[in-house]
């Protein structure tokens, strides 16, 4: 059986993985900017935080939000983005609810 | 990639949409036909009054799948010119919502542009209405646009 390392102290070990903050900005429509009551947030996130993870972020802050994953797409840097996309500093991600355009 | 049409028409308005003057802006001379959409604001909603919708967007992502619509439309059809209009805000009935203008040489493309630009609208641009009724308000049912499978990039080259 092949032995885990050792986790004895190394002087490495007080170093955390290096995963450094990154800001992005989030918007809300619709129905998602009424039950939060706001339309635009900034928030620190580990660099490549996805955007499933930053919408669970949301919907601690919000329990009714998550009600609503399933019927909420998600965009970054104005493309719709699939759940797993790992966001980057910078990017602007927005929540949107179905579309009822025309 | 074919020629850049730089005389097509992308707005977000606030203000009653102006359908005349857009459909004179598509329609020049080597054209033979125009076809226009007006959506507008209908009196009723699953058998409730309407009193007035309130329309918003995520305006920089709508403008810009509004655009990629003509981009499409210019592929797919041998049309001329393109006017997508989308109007925002308070909405009273009978109020045109929507206007889509295509020109072509020859009608068939034109009618078949047009159509494919207001479905393609109602799924993929990100703009919502909000009904108003005697007794209260919902947000309309939507259509949850197509979004890309999930792909496994690869790192960008460091």
């Amino acid at each position: 059986m092949p032995l885990a390392p050792p986790r004895t102290a190394g002087y490495n070990s007080l170093v955390l993985p290096v995963t450094q903050a990154i800001r992005v900005k989030v918007l809300l429509f619709g129905r998602l900017k009424e039950l939060t009551g706001y339309c635009e947030d900034s928030i620190e996130l580990a660099d490549a935080t996805t955007i499933e993870r930053l919408f669970a972020l949301y919907s601690a802050r919000h329990p009714e939000l998550a009600k609503y994953r399933s019927s909420v797409v998600a965009s970054r840097n104005q493309e719709f983005a699939a759940w797993e996309t790992a966001l980057r500093a910078g990017d602007e991600v927005a929540f949107l609810p179905p579309v009822s355009g025309g | 990639m074919p020629a850049l049409p730089h005389d097509d028409i992308y707005q977000l308005v606030r203000e009653p949409i102006d359908m005349v003057a857009l459909a004179s802006r598509v329609r020049a001379p080597e054209d033979g036909a125009i076809v226009t959409f007006d959506g507008f604001v209908r009196n009723q909603s699953h058998n409730r009054a309407t009193l007035y919708l309130d329309y918003e967007a995520y305006e920089s992502m709508a403008i810009a799948k509004m655009r990629e619509i003509g981009d499409q439309l210019h592929e797919k059809y041998r049309i001329h010119r393109v006017a997508i209009v989308h109007r925002l805000g308070r909405l009273e009935i009978g109020e045109t919502s929507v206007f889509i203008a295509v020109s072509a040489p020859h009608r068939a493309a034109a009618f078949d542009a047009c159509r494919f630009a207001i479905d393609t609208l109602k799924r993929t641009v990100p703009i919502w209405k909000k009904e108003y009724f005697v007794d209260g308000a919902v947000w309309a049912d939507g259509e949850l646009p197509p979004v890309p499978a999930a792909t496994l990039r690869a790192k960008p080259a460091s």
